[in-house]
């Protein structure tokens, strides 16, 4: 193509001819190629089809980018942007409180509370507090094992009563933080406070700590779950700021 | 914020500002490296290994233009590109065709058929792109496709102004040469002999 026998000339204007069309030759240049394209056709041909290639290559159309290429922020970075104040003390506070809360539950699986378990507990405690108005004496008789002088093994106070024993000695009772009245409570033959054999009803209820277990419990569970619910909701605040920007 | 003040919060870590520097050259240097490789997916990862650089060198970056010496950096990334694909032939030098995925949307002025033909011609003058050495396409694109002058593609090629223009002018020769050679493949309202 545009190829063969040239002149000198001919050669010198074809390698000006990419300057010319950008405009980038001096006017005295310019004028010497303008002149030669005039006269020799084989010239004059190769330029409007360089021309004619430039126009095509500027009108290669620009592609849309398949995705952002921008850095990703450091985690580090991200974190000190977004609410590190609040991170800051949310996660050890939660921390603490599930130690704490796990240490309490593992102490009390393991009976380290044994004292305070018949006592305490909430609602173990309120039955038995209850108990002076959900039991019946007639029950709490039931529930309560005596032994009787001369009779192999134990049998409930009530048993005992309706037989006619007269002299029992209380084996187990209900542990109650209140001792109940002694009439109710019917030892030693119900007869009142003391009974025969000396046995004294207030004995059989332990005095406890007042420390609410259940209560201490339940409430540092609430605890971590508030304090976990936040954090959450500040990850998901942080999410959101990294995505807007 | 101007480009000066980005470059600086840039070069003292700021990330933010560095991906608005990001932002406002991506679709230059993807172009680039789409002409230069050919391949959608290799131009991906060429524009994501430019970035990668342009922020670990831009502490070293002493003032000058800053779009010249992305696109370099961008260059060179290509180049890479090429010499690995050259030396395990992974990449296919044919898939220089463009990916119909690449093809740019319609603009609200271009009736269907320009825009049909645009695409052909995108398609047509990428087939061409691929058959120039790679020294003459980088100049080509640089100056023709995106508009660069001969002193910025002489600073992204590293090269002399005069090196520009012999690349440029032999590198128009031969792609106009390949044009007329396939003319009857060209929309005729882009054949250079009409």
């Amino acid at each position: 193509m545009f190829r063969g026998k040239r002149e000198p000339l001919c050669r010198k204007v074809r390698d000006m001819l990419s300057e010319y069309i950008d405009n980038r030759l001096v006017s005295e240049k310019r004028s010497l190629v303008e002149r030669h394209v005039e006269t020799c056709e084989d010239c004059s041909k190769e330029l409007e089809s360089l021309r004619m290639t430039v126009q095509l290559l500027h009108r290669v159309p620009e592609v849309a980018v398949p995705r952002s290429f921008m850095v990703p922020l450091p985690k580090h970075r991200r974190e000190r942007a977004f609410g590190q104040a609040s991170m800051r003390w949310l996660r050890p506070a939660t921390a603490v409180v599930a130690i704490a809360l796990v240490a309490l539950l593992m102490g009390d699986f393991l009976h380290a509370f044994e004292n305070n378990a018949g006592v305490n507990r909430g609602t173990d405690h309120e039955t038995l507090s209850g108990s002076q108005s959900v039991l019946s004496p007639t029950d709490i008789e039931k529930l309560t094992m005596v032994s009787v002088p001369g009779v192999l093994g134990q049998m409930s106070l009530a048993t005992a009563k309706a037989v006619g024993y007269t002299d029992y000695t209380i084996v187990s009772s209900f542990v109650i933080s209140q001792p109940l009245t002694p009439p109710n409570l019917g030892v030693a033959g119900g007869e009142g406070p003391a009974g025969p054999d000396g046995t004294d009803g207030s004995a059989t209820a332990v005095p406890g700590v007042n420390w609410p277990l259940r209560q201490t419990e339940i409430g540092l569970g609430a605890a971590v779950f508030v304090l976990l619910a936040l954090i959450i909701y500040a990850r998901r605040q942080i999410r959101k700021k990294v995505r807007a920007k | 914020m101007d480009e000066h003040d980005l470059i600086s919060r840039s070069k003292s870590g700021d990330v933010e500002a560095f991906n608005l520097l990001v932002e406002q050259y991506q679709r230059l240097v993807y172009n680039l490296a789409l002409r230069m490789l050919g391949s959608a997916e290799a131009a991906e990862d060429a524009s994501q290994d430019t970035f990668l650089s342009v922020y670990r060198a831009i502490g070293g970056f002493r003032g000058g233009s800053f779009k010249s010496w992305v696109l370099r950096i961008a260059a060179n990334s290509c180049h890479d590109k090429l010499r690995v694909a050259r030396r395990y032939r992974v990449v296919s030098l044919d898939t220089l065709m463009l990916d119909p995925d690449d093809l740019p949307e319609s603009n609200n002025n271009e009736s269907p058929e320009d825009y049909a033909l645009r695409r052909e011609l995108g398609r047509f003058l990428s087939e061409g792109l691929k058959h120039l050495p790679e020294d003459q396409r980088l100049v080509v694109v640089l100056s023709d496709v995106q508009g660069l002058s001969y002193e910025e593609v002489a600073q992204v090629a590293g090269c002399s102004l005069g090196t520009v223009k012999s690349r440029l002018n032999r590198g128009r020769t031969r792609l106009r040469d390949f044009l007329l050679q396939r003319e009857e493949l060209l929309p005729p309202k882009f054949r250079l002999n009409k």
